[in-house]
């Protein structure tokens, strides 16, 4: 078994638990991303896994053997910090070339492997500098060569792009799957930022309050999110969620929202027997992509409107609430416009309002339809 | 108008702080001038500011005449030995107190400090009692061990606000590295404190050197005695004080301390600075 494994990890901080009852298993090459909001534990999670913390509970494997009680310096995994914590009083040639020191690995074999990744990262021209004559982009880098100079098991990112401006953060991006790519190591990416999270990762765990709400591709987890949390977390804008509750059998099933009722008997739920006949209170979510001008539709009154060049979005009054949609950038509407809207029902998301969870099965038909 | 005001306010302040220099330095000048001046022109009155003639007879005689370069010796190891002691504990124990979380750090941080606040007189019965018991009653070791129980709360403290500034990440690194504890505290902790461990060692040093009370007290035969108290002991005596000598000597006894504030001066007030910020 190689990669990484978590089995039962939890981590207290006194009476504050920091990450519970965790169960992941990272492939090995793998791009994953942690992500979510700030203090959800994924910071822990990723210093459990390069042992700067200790877990409270359950076991951390690494290439199958237990890493719990091996010390930092004996696993083979490399980090990247947020701050890139680089070592101020050393060169960046010192920097990189610091990890195989503390291996022993031989003078000759140490210059040529920071040559390596000197050349790979670009650094040639700045090896003699010390980290703060580089610019921030340039620390980035130093503190990858820094990681990847001893090929190290698993790459470790802690919001390694935070602190770049915009530009050189989708630049970093770029150069980053480019590196995953000629590595094929396991990357562990924390990231409270989806964009990030979505184009970079194979699979993404989303994490909240300590928990790991959903682990799948970027593609299922804005497809299938698992709960409202999941839904409203990932997408821009965020996905719609309007309470309501739900009446009929299957079949001929109804959301009701005030005056407003919506037939949605074309949804399947999950588990039609544990829903019973009963009415429950739910969710509804769609995204703003799965809502459209059509003529059959009800009547909404434009109450915002945003062009953003290539699309426009546009925020409706719809039966009394406020829904985001993204129009095509040809679509001309001004405030308090009226016109009619349709959702997508067979892209509607279903979710109990007493945990959260997801009610529907699969987005009928799936997105290529 | 505003100018104009701006230069009386330069001149005052210049006039003020000049004449505070000179209140402060005149004792050193007074000190420099009568170690030069022969044993005849000391007390002549009126007095002669500068010297009509300059001698070093003083410095030969308190050199080859008097255990001056013994107590110089003695001063030296004294300083050196507090400093090295106090720097190794005070930089570990600061770096345990800002880095490891245990029961009860806080509360040791403070009663750290709270030694500090008693007045050195108070321990000078118990740890004489104490290095007659272990035996170190009379030797170097003894002043290193007192020295050492009152520049160590303050060294401590003085780090504790070094070490808080260096970025965790940077220790993580290191260990993520490769590195174990004592080797990322060496190769990473260590360097980035470096102002505060060199102003911490100055003062220690200085406070070494400079010490009196436990130096009459814990040590009394010429052979291990400091120059603080070994100067006394020959210049002065019930019937006379040598003042050529005995300013022959303190001139001496200031080169190595000047000097050392010379190359580290800059280190010292980054030193306190920080200290400063940090609280």
């Amino acid at each position: 078994m190689t990669g990484i494994t978590f089995e039962g990890v939890s981590k207290r901080f006194g009476k504050v638990s920091a990450v519970e009852g965790l169960d992941l298993e990272i492939r090995q090459g793998e791009f994953v991303s942690i992500l979510g909001p700030s203090g959800c534990g994924k910071t822990t999670l990723l210093r459990m896994l390069a042992v700067l913390q200790q877990p409270s509970e359950g076991r951390i494997w690494i290439d199958g053997s237990i890493v719990n009680d091996v010390p930092p310096s004996k696993r083979n995994i490399a980090m990247v910090f947020q701050t890139y914590a680089l070592y101020p009083h050393m060169t960046v040639a010192g920097n990189i070339e610091y990890p195989l020191k503390k291996r022993r690995v031989g003078k000759a074999e140490r210059a040529a492997r920071v040559q390596k990744a000197a050349t790979l990262l670009q650094l040639e021209d700045l090896l003699h500098r010390k980290p703060r004559e580089l610019s921030g982009g340039q620390q980035q880098r130093v503190a990858l060569g820094r990681a990847l100079v001893r090929d190290p098991a698993a790459f470790l990112l802690d919001e390694p792009l935070s602190n770049l401006d915009a530009k050189l953060r989708a630049h970093m991006r770029a150069e980053l799957i480019r590196l995953h790519r000629r590595l094929g190591c396991t990357m562990v990416y924390v990231t409270h930022d989806q964009l990030e999270a979505m184009t970079m990762s194979e699979r993404i765990a989303v994490m909240r309050d300590g928990k790991l709400q959903q682990f799948a591709s970027p593609q299922d987890i804005y497809e299938r999110p698992v709960n409202d949390f999941v839904a409203g977390f990932i997408g821009t804008p965020a996905m719609n969620l309007i309470a309501g509750r739900l009446s009929g059998t299957a079949g001929d099933r109804v959301f009701e929202s005030g005056p407003w009722a919506l037939p949605i008997g074309e949804l399947a739920l999950m588990d039609e027997s544990a829903s019973g006949d009963a009415e429950r209170r739910v969710r509804i979510g769609i995204r703003p992509e799965d809502i459209m001008l059509d003529d059959t539709g009800d009547a909404a009154r434009v109450a915002v409107v945003e062009p953003a060049g290539h699309e426009v979005i546009v925020v409706f009054d719809y039966h009394g609430n406020d829904i985001v949609a993204r129009m095509g950038a040809d679509v001309r509407l001004r405030p308090d416009d009226v016109v009619k809207l349709k959702l997508r029902v067979d892209r509607l998301h279903l979710f109990a309002v007493s945990d959260g969870g997801r009610l529907n099965d699969d987005v009928a038909g799936g997105r290529n339809s | 108008m505003q100018t104009g005001h701006s230069i009386w306010r330069r001149i005052l302040f210049n006039v003020f702080a000049w004449t505070v220099v000179l209140l402060i330095s005149f004792p050193l000048l007074w000190m420099i001038l009568t170690s030069l001046k022969p044993q005849s022109e000391l007390f002549l009155i009126p007095p002669t500011i500068l010297p009509s003639e300059i001698t070093f007879e003083h410095y030969q005689r308190l050199l080859t005449e008097t255990p001056f370069l013994t107590y110089l010796r003695n001063s030296l190891w004294l300083a050196a030995g507090t400093t090295a002691v106090v720097i190794v504990v005070a930089a570990l124990g600061a770096h345990s107190l800002v880095r490891f979380s245990y029961p009860g750090r806080e509360r040791l941080a403070r009663l750290v400090l709270f030694t500090y606040l008693l007045p050195s007189v108070v321990l000078i019965i118990p740890l004489y009692l104490f290095m007659i018991r272990v035996g170190l009653v009379n030797t170097l070791a003894s002043l290193i061990i007192a020295y050492t129980t009152f520049a160590l709360p303050y060294a401590l403290w003085l780090l504790r606000s070094f070490m808080a500034a260096i970025p965790v990440d940077l220790e993580a690194a290191a260990l993520v590295d490769g590195a174990s504890r004592m080797r990322a505290f060496i190769d990473v902790i260590l360097p980035q404190a470096l102002p505060g461990i060199i102003s911490t060692a100055l003062f220690t040093s200085i406070l070494a050197w400079n010490e009196y009370l436990y130096a009459l007290v814990l040590v009394n035969s010429d052979e291990v005695r400091p120059l603080t108290t070994g100067v006394m002991s020959i210049l002065i005596t019930s019937f006379n004080i040598e003042w050529s000598l005995l300013m022959a000597a303190s001139v001496m006894m200031s080169v190595p301390l000047i000097v050392i504030f010379v190359f580290l001066q800059r280190f010292l007030t980054s030193g306190f600075g920080a200290g400063a910020v940090k609280g």
